[in-house]
């Protein structure tokens, strides 16, 4: 029976077929598919996410390891949902109104998958009623807002204006090209991060806040 | 001194009146302006300003360029196949980024069979004759004149989507060497017919998004495996030609610039402050064989606060000019949220700060 941590050196790998195989024998071999997920997989993506903040690697690293990953969870999502396990923390993630950039929002998308979020996408150019009206039916513990250019960063400050009149207890994370800390402090949003290695931890501690 | 002699000087490393002059601006930021008062459009601008450059073409040639198919519209937006074969999403009546819904080049086999022959075979995409009308008015402006298009990264991109070539240069690295080659081959040829007009432009401009805030979208060590040879082939090719080049790239690529010096980029544009890229810290070190255009911060600029732009655009200039190798250039597009009145008294400090 192979170890945990092979899968979470596979992982952290971009080994794909690796870690679908690793996956495979354990589940063979009687492993919980939870502790797969958590003990297994998760670490594997804490590394990818460690590196990355570090630039010891860079994207296409990220990207072959959230595709192993998403390989694995196919073989193990059918297994945890039978069991009525999930997730323990769900977000919402968009690009904000007048903005159909996704890329920067897929990557926080992936890492925030691989540190085993329910990750609710709603793709580009969201209204704030969109948002508030999927934190509400998710009952999201995290939204996120990306923004690529500045001429939307007015659509991000008003759909967190929203979200908080709104009196919910999510968390709000914004990010993108010309965000700064400083801008998110100013609009009142609980989070902010500069890349995807990063997003994941403040998202981790926003929804330990929340919990 | 005219521009085109104000840029090579600056390329030499002598002595400039001036440092030379070039902008881009968002469209909407022009129709704003012409409520403000600016007569004409962009490059009436570009006139205020005095900008010293004069493009002559712009090369990113596709597979099938008649190409260009609506597949759906909404009230804002209107989604197309492109002369790429991707579905893209572009606002209806605005500028913006657009969104890659698809891509219809999506494996190895596709290129193969279907863009790879029809890249190769497709009709030249720019006008030759058209391009040397704006040679012979560069000239008379006495602008330092340009060829212009897109390298290999950006047609990567373009082609396949971030998320597959980017998996592609760890899964199948042979075909991200193909698709940048068989580009690079194409953008030469495009080059070399707009030549064969019998001009004989001073630069080369490529351009090629390879870096965003945090770092470059890949690691140096596949930049130099993948791109960067075709890179080197562009500079060899231009500077066989006795043109500079210039290198435009976004984000923070402050990890590749001794590359980009081996391959042989003689500039680099814009250099993008909110990425974190600051000619203060790198012109002293690199400024002797890079030189550097741009990075006056366009977040600065939206706050339409003229003390703080204007301690921006001094302390740059310094570090800049300190080189003999510094051009201005915002450090992207002039945003909307930049009134006429700022503009103007961003081009009263150029002229304050920026003579030699």
């Amino acid at each position: 029976m192979p170890q945990l941590s092979e899968l979470t050196a596979a992982v952290a790998a971009g080994k794909r077929t690796d870690t679908v195989r690793l996956t495979q024998e354990l589940l063979a071999a009687g492993s919980a598919p939870q502790d797969i997920v958590e003990k297994g997989l998760v670490p594997g993506m804490a590394i990818v996410g460690e590196q990355f903040k570090k630039n010891e690697i860079f994207v296409p690293e990220m990207l072959v390891a959230a595709r192993a990953m998403k390989e694995a969870l196919k073989l193990l999502e059918p297994l945890l949902a039978s069991a009525g396990i999930k997730p323990k923390y769900t977000a919402i993630i968009g690009t904000v109104q007048g903005d159909l950039h996704d890329i920067g929002k897929n990557l926080i998308s992936m890492m925030w998958r691989g540190a085993n979020f329910a990750v609710i996408d709603l793709g580009t150019n969201v209204s704030a009623d969109k948002y508030l009206a999927a934190a509400k039916e998710h009952n999201a513990n995290l939204v996120g807002l990306s923004a690529l250019l500045t001429t939307t960063m007015p659509a991000m400050k008003d759909t967190v204006r929203i979200l908080k009149a709104a009196g919910l207890s999510t968390k709000i994370m914004v990010g993108g090209a010309p965000i700064t800390q400083a801008f998110a402090d100013e609009i009142g949003a609980d989070g902010y991060a500069a890349d995807a290695g990063t997003a994941v931890d403040i998202a981790k501690k926003l929804v330990g806040q929340a919990a | 001194m005219t521009g085109c002699e104000r840029v090579n000087r600056m390329f030499a490393r002598q002595d400039q009146d001036r440092i030379p002059r070039c902008d881009t601006f968002w469209p909407e930021t022009i129709t704003r302006w012409q409520r403000e008062g600016l007569l004409w459009d962009h490059e009436d601008a570009l006139l205020f300003l005095q900008s010293d450059f004069q493009p002559l073409c712009w090369s990113w040639p596709a597979p099938f360029p008649q190409q260009k198919e609506l597949i759906t519209q909404d009230t804002e937006t209107e989604t197309y196949r492109d002369a790429w074969g991707g579905v893209v999403r572009y606002w209806k009546g605005r500028s913006g980024t657009p969104e890659h819904v698809g891509f219809g080049c999506d494996s190895r086999a596709a290129w193969d069979k279907i863009y790879r022959p029809a890249l190769l075979a497709a009709p030249l995409q720019v006008n030759p004759k058209l391009s040397a009308l704006r040679y012979q008015k560069g000239r008379q402006l006495g602008r330092w004149t340009f060829l212009s298009g897109v390298e290999g990264f950006e047609a990567l991109r373009k082609q396949i989507g971030d998320e597959a070539f980017l998996v592609a240069m760890i899964e199948d690295p042979d075909w991200v060497r193909d698709i940048v080659q068989v580009h690079t081959d194409v953008v030469l040829r495009t080059f070399d017919a707009v030549l064969a007009e019998g001009i004989k432009p001073d630069g080369l401009w490529i351009y090629g998004d390879m870096a965003y805030n945090h770092a470059t979208i890949c690691s140096p060590a596949m930049y130099r495996e993948f791109v960067w040879p075709q890179h080197k082939r562009m500079a060899e090719w231009a500077h066989a030609r006795d043109m500079r080049v210039i290198y435009h790239t976004d984000g923070r690529v402050s990890g590749v610039l001794d590359l980009y010096i081996a391959a042989g980029f003689d500039c680099l544009q814009p250099i993008e402050a909110k990425a974190g890229m600051d000619i203060r810290q790198f012109a002293p070190t690199y400024g002797d064989r890079l030189a550097m255009f741009g990075n006056i911060d366009v977040m600065k600029m939206a706050t339409n606060n003229l003390p703080l732009i204007e301690e921006e655009i001094r302390t740059k200039f310094a570090a800049g000019m300190a080189t003999r190798g510094y051009a201005y250039h915002s450090d992207h597009s002039v945003p909307p949220q930049v009134s006429w009145d700022t503009y103007r008294a961003i081009i009263g400090f150029i002229d304050r700060y920026g003579n030699y």
